[in-house]
């Protein structure tokens, strides 16, 4: 509100803000996103990766990511991964069966909910100015951007072969960083943080965390509370949080992905142990499925393909989650639709007067099994909270989400250090000697 | 790890035969010293962290609703036959403004609002094409109901609090702060829109109905109870639950 205030000085600042932010325009293809230079996150990660998009608050969906795109040291073009990414829904059902919400639909995330960054909640990043997503929406800093060291990336030392045997050789030994954008939404006693980490090798990290405190005077039997406080007096209700997010891939700007689901099997026995075989579905019209040990889905481009000429392509990764059998939308882990604009929410759906009233959840969405020709993928992460006595308090953040992996979007590892550049395909693609104790015949010069 | 160095002599073929591409580099650059190279980098990840702007007027693209769109929009959307016929949650003349959203989808800058009108029991969604400055499409339908306004948190606190049923949360109020409750100053409260499911007993009008269930808290952060009851705006009235 204050800006209002120093509007002239603020101008000032404007320009001088534009300047910096506007691509000249022999980088037009990094401008490809259209939104206003408070609404771009633009960020270069220490080892070359940069991350663009566009980003806004919706008022039920809370933190809406847009034209998601990414460009690397070896690739300085940016490529479209994502046309959009959000929460689809956040359904709270408690083990007792008395209460459940549907967060997004029945409250909302942004708007009211939406909390201004403050205290630690963006410690070491940036919090970004912007549209609450309300009624009568205010300006406020509500998006933290940050840049965060997500471990070793990679690790490889080459040894070489010495008088007396192995040597050390280059060690390529790298660091890994994520861009993390993460807003919080305060649903009364549950604090929400809606996460995505943008990693430097390309992949895409969506979670949800929960804190704040548990639901008050929520009360349960054995069978569905546990007792937190002295003795067991009072058990806090079990419940779930069934977090739904709605992704849209748009592969180099192409769109129209082919969806794809991979299962793998023990096929037989081989020389000195099973053999395993890898089978491909495709999925060609909308439905909903479920995960069984060792499938997985992509989504690839029909139009787009690598240096190595593999279609790019971006795998789903799920890790731990919790099914709530108490619904028919909470059991399938994703769901492939067709994309349609009266299809918003995974739940809760009927709330749009120029839709159909009877398409209330993912289930409804691909009842009709239509061809999918622009898929839209809806992933279900479930966690079953059972209380303890350390979610008092606060209660500490727990998460639920899912990984969006790069599966042949580059030709090579997009952080492949100089010296490794070379390093693509079958390492042994001839009869070359194989490095011994003496110095291999194909050494140049 | 130790004994896999120890033995590094058997091991050794295999583990080098995979990096034989660049296994000449590193022949060559271990030719002179012997000393391992390491790429290991120390920088400190770090982002830009711009001066926020003031608001522009008009938003392009992507970007969320402005205020003085979302201002433009509502003079826009509420046409004269809305704000005669239509009721807000107090009864006032004109539909309760819910909420305003940007359609990315729709290429220019469209705007979509939400009004809810207690008098016909509908949704509203007035579509408002800001480049032209009018009303491009009006839909409305019974039984769709998005989250509660804050008008309407506010007047479901006030329906509960003049209802018998508010005495368990004027005692709840007086235990958490040893004050008699003053109408609704001093309280926040959080709405869920509630829709009344198949087995539910004591509101089943709602989904119909416009009905909220209330999270009620202190403003220092205390909970007080209210979430057994179900408040229904469009009949004013309080039902308990079960
Ligand atoms: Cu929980």
């Amino acid at each position: 509100m204050t800006y209002r205030k120093i509007a002239g000085a603020a101008a000032l600042l404007t320009a001088a803000a534009l300047g910096l932010t506007v691509p000249s325009p022999a980088r037009a293809a990094a401008s490809a996103t259209t939104c206003g230079s408070a609404a771009t996150v633009k960020e270069t990660l220490p080892n070359g990766t940069t991350w663009q998009l566009c980003w806004r608050i919706h008022d039920k969906a809370g933190l809406v990511l847009t034209q998601v795109y990414v460009s690397t040291k070896l690739q300085p073009e940016p490529v479209q991964v994502l046309d959009s990414i959000r929460l689809a829904q956040l359904h709270v059902p408690y083990d007792t069966g008395d209460v459940e919400y549907d967060d997004l639909t029945d409250i909302g995330m942004g708007g009211y909910s939406l909390e201004s960054l403050d205290g630690d909640d963006c410690k070491g990043g940036s919090a970004r100015q912007g549209s609450d997503g309300s009624a009568e929406p205010a300006q406020r800093k509500v998006l933290c951007v940050s840049a965060e060291p997500s471990g070793l990336a990679y690790r490889a030392r080459e040894e070489s072969w010495g008088e007396n045997g192995p040597e050390p050789g280059t060690l390529y030994s790298r660091q890994g960083h994520d861009l993390v954008l993460r807003t919080i939404s305060k649903l009364s006693w549950y604090e929400y943080v809606t996460e995505y980490r943008l990693h430097d090798d390309g992949q895409i990290s969506a979670r949800l965390g929960a804190t704040g405190d548990l639901a008050p005077g929520f009360e349960a039997d054995a069978a569905r509370g546990w007792p937190v406080g002295s003795g067991d007096a009072y058990k806090a209700a079990m419940h779930y949080h069934n977090a739904f997010w709605r992704v849209d891939f748009n592969l180099d700007g192409k769109g129209g992905e082919k969806v794809q689901q991979y299962d793998t099997k023990l096929d037989g026995q081989g020389e000195m142990t099973a053999k395993v075989k890898t089978t491909r579905t495709d999925i060609t019209t909308e439905g909903a499925f479920s995960k069984v040990d060792q499938r997985w889905w992509r989504l690839a481009s029909r139009s787009s393909a690598n240096a190595d000429g593999h279609p790019r392509s971006y795998e789903l990764v799920t890790g731990a989650n919790d099914r709530y059998q108490g619904h028919p939308e909470t059991k399938p882990d994703v769901t492939f639709s067709e994309k349609s604009l009266c299809e918003k929410w995974a739940s809760g759906n009927d709330s749009d007067p120029e839709c159909p009233p009877d398409i209330r959840t993912v289930v409804d969405f691909v009842k009709d099994k239509q061809t999918l020709t622009d898929p839209v993928m809806w992933v279900r992460v479930g966690f079953h909270h059972v209380p303890r006595d350390e979610d008092q308090s606060p209660m500490p953040m727990h998460w639920q989400g899912f990984d969006l992996v790069p599966r042949d979007f580059t030709a090579m590892n997009p952080l492949t250090p100089d010296g490794r550049t070379g390093q693509n395909g079958n390492p042994e693609p001839s009869a070359e000697p194989e490095p011994s104790g003496v110095q291999p015949s194909g050494s140049r010069g | 790890m130790i004994h896999h160095r120890k033995w590094g002599w058997g091991l050794g073929v295999a583990t080098a035969s995979a990096v034989t591409a660049f296994g000449v580099a590193s022949w060559q650059a271990n030719a002179a010293p012997a000393t391992p190279t390491p790429t290991v980098a120390a920088e400190r990840a770090t982002v830009s962290d711009p001066q926020p702007v003031p608001e522009a007027a008009t938003g392009s693209g992507n970007d969320a609703l402005t205020s003085s769109e979302v201002q433009r929009a509502r003079a826009i959307a509420l046409t004269p036959q809305l704000a005669a016929d239509a009721e807000d949650v107090t009864g006032k003349a004109g539909p309760e403004y819910l909420s305003a959203e940007v359609d990315p989808e729709a290429g220019g800058r469209e705007a979509e609002l939400y009004f809810y009108d207690y008098r016909s029991e509908k949704l509203f969604k007035q579509v408002v094409d800001l480049k032209a400055g009018k009303l491009v499409n009006s839909f409305s339908a019974a039984g769709m109901q998005p989250p509660a306004s804050e008008q309407e948190s506010r007047t479901a606190l006030e329906l509960l609090i003049a209802d018998p049923a508010g005495d368990t949360l004027e005692e709840s109020y007086r235990a958490a702060t040893g004050k008699a409750l003053n109408g609704i100053e001093g309280l926040v409260p959080t709405a869920h829109v509630y829709t009344a499911g198949p087995a539910d007993k004591g509101a089943e009008k709602c989904g119909r109905n416009r009905c909220v269930q209330l999270i009620v808290a202190t403003a220092d952060g205390r909970f007080l109870s209210a979430g057994e009851f179900i408040i229904d705006l469009s009949g004013r009235t309080v039902a308990r639950l079960k």
